[in-house]
């Protein structure tokens, strides 16, 4: 409906892709209303890997959720790719981004390519090209051989490789990741960072990345804003230390 | 002994012909009903329920309304309250026709409650998942809810239809006819009892059928 229009208007937006303007949301909370994000001023540039950090319940995910238009704040305005978010818009400015979550969110019925495959059929693209695009992300991921595979046999961190896989099908300008690594291991969340990174600096993604575990953000991430009570406490430039993997032998004896 | 049973099934051969035709008549009638109905009932139930994305009181109540009315009724009740709706609808109460409205009304609120349950049980995530992935709400019930839910869904559907035979076996009080019904009135009531149990085994030959076909393509659509 909006489509052509859009891209056009997208490719004009500026360097700021997402822009939050004193924005809040108040959820109810065992019945009481609670302000669960107060007052947010926030803005991702083009390129850069964001993060956000807080503790359980300091409202990250909310603002994550937010952003991609799921749930619509209560006061304040969000600017995607330089439009109005809005109950409108969201379902034309939501397809120009992509989302991995903490537990991955794959369809067990689906077998790996199906899921990688499942964007493109939302978006009545043409088979043949997409096939042959998710065989080559699936190589990316490292996951070649395991395009037939159920959901069922593959491991946490194979499950991940195979949710970005599938968000980046429909190249997005922006990947959210809610707590992308939180379930896995020191190894595999190793592997899903350098993947992270790697996508990053390869196809130009912006990426927004919810965690409460520090050693993430700080690996990979060149602005954070700790989040507490709904509110931003700090915003930090990092020089990223960059995504090395680690033993558990060599995690203890570093410090 | 076994004779007894071969000559009776024999000479009953045209009746349990013509019965098996009018169940089978009845049952498909009312499981397609239940599939399309049932199943969009389950789908309302689902997103105007609790933690359903259009939340919606008064909706969700109503619809519970009507598949908890139904189902509460005592059957042989229900079917006789409904005789004069059977009227309205087909100019006549009696008959496999008229039977086939009280049946599938039964079956839409089996098939309904067994959707939303079915529903309920998909990940809570999945309409989260949907949107970030650029689905719209269509896409959300087609792509995700159902291709989650589907193994469960045809489970609920075999039980729902192992429970229309069972309700289909009394319609014989409003001239429905049926195995049930020839199982009791020639069989029970005319002290026939080995056409009697003739049908309980058919019955339960039917029943076993059903139940391991919906097992076997329930399981096949499993991947999870």
């Amino acid at each position: 409906m909006i489509g052509f229009d859009l891209s056009r208007k997208l490719s004009l937006a500026g360097d700021v892709l997402i822009r939050l303007e004193k924005v809040s949301k108040e959820f109810f909370i065992g019945g009481e209303k609670t302000r669960v994000i107060d007052g947010i001023d926030l803005h991702v540039d083009r390129k850069e890997i964001f993060g956000l950090v807080g503790e359980t319940g300091s409202g990250k995910s909310t603002i994550l959720r937010m952003m991609n238009g799921y749930i619509e704040p209560d006061e304040g305005s969000i600017y995607l790719m330089g439009m109005v978010l809005d109950s409108d818009s969201r379902y034309e400015l939501v397809k120009e981004t992509s989302m991995i979550f903490q537990g991955f969110n794959l369809l067990g019925n689906l077998n790996v390519i199906e899921n990688v495959l499942l964007p493109t059929k939302l978006r009545k693209g043409v088979r043949k090209e997409n096939v042959e695009r998710a065989r080559e992300l699936l190589s990316f991921v490292g996951l070649s051989e395991f395009e037939k595979s159920n959901i069922r046999n593959l491991s946490g961190g194979q499950k991940q490789r195979v949710a970005i896989a599938r968000t980046l099908i429909t190249k997005p300008r922006i990947i959210f990741c809610d707590e992308p690594t939180s379930a896995l291991d020191e190894n595999m969340s190793y592997e899903v960072l350098k993947l992270l990174k790697d996508i990053n600096e390869r196809f130009e993604t912006t990426l927004v990345i919810v965690s409460h575990d520090i050693g993430v953000i700080k690996s990979v991430c060149s602005r954070v804003a700790i989040i507490e009570n709904g509110k931003i406490s700090d915003l930090i430039s990092l020089t990223p230390k960059g995504v090395a993997p680690v033993s558990y032998k060599e995690a203890f004896l570093s410090d | 002994m076994i004779e007894r049973y071969i000559e009776t099934f024999n000479k009953f051969r045209d009746p349990l012909f013509k019965a098996l035709i009018e169940t089978a008549d009845m049952m498909l009638f009312s499981m397609a009903a239940a599939l399309i109905l049932g199943l969009l009932l389950g789908f309302v139930l689902f997103i105007t329920g609790a933690g359903g994305i259009y939340k919606n009181r008064s909706i969700y109540f109503m619809t519970s309304g009507f598949i908890n009315i139904t189902r509460s009724i005592p059957f042989i009740l229900f079917i006789i309250v409904m005789i004069p709706v059977n009227r309205m609808i087909l100019g006549t109460g009696f008959g496999v026709d008229a039977s086939k409205i009280p049946l599938s009304l039964i079956g839409i609120s089996l098939f309904a409650r067994f959707t939303e349950q079915d529903l309920l049980d998909v990940n809570k995530n999945i309409h989260e998942t949907s949107y970030a992935l650029g689905a719209s709400t269509l896409q959300y019930f087609s792509h995700f809810l159902l291709q989650e839910a589907r193994s469960g869904l045809i489970l609920s559907f075999t039980s729902t239809t192992v429970s229309l035979l069972s309700y289909s076996t009394v319609m014989g009080i409003i001239g429905g006819g049926g195995l049930g019904y020839l199982a009791i009135s020639e069989g029970y009531y005319n002290f026939n009892y080995e056409l009697m149990w003739i049908i309980i085994l058919l019955m339960i030959l039917i029943v076993h059928g059903l139940q391991t076909a919906g097992n076997t393509i329930a399981e096949k659509f499993d991947k999870r």
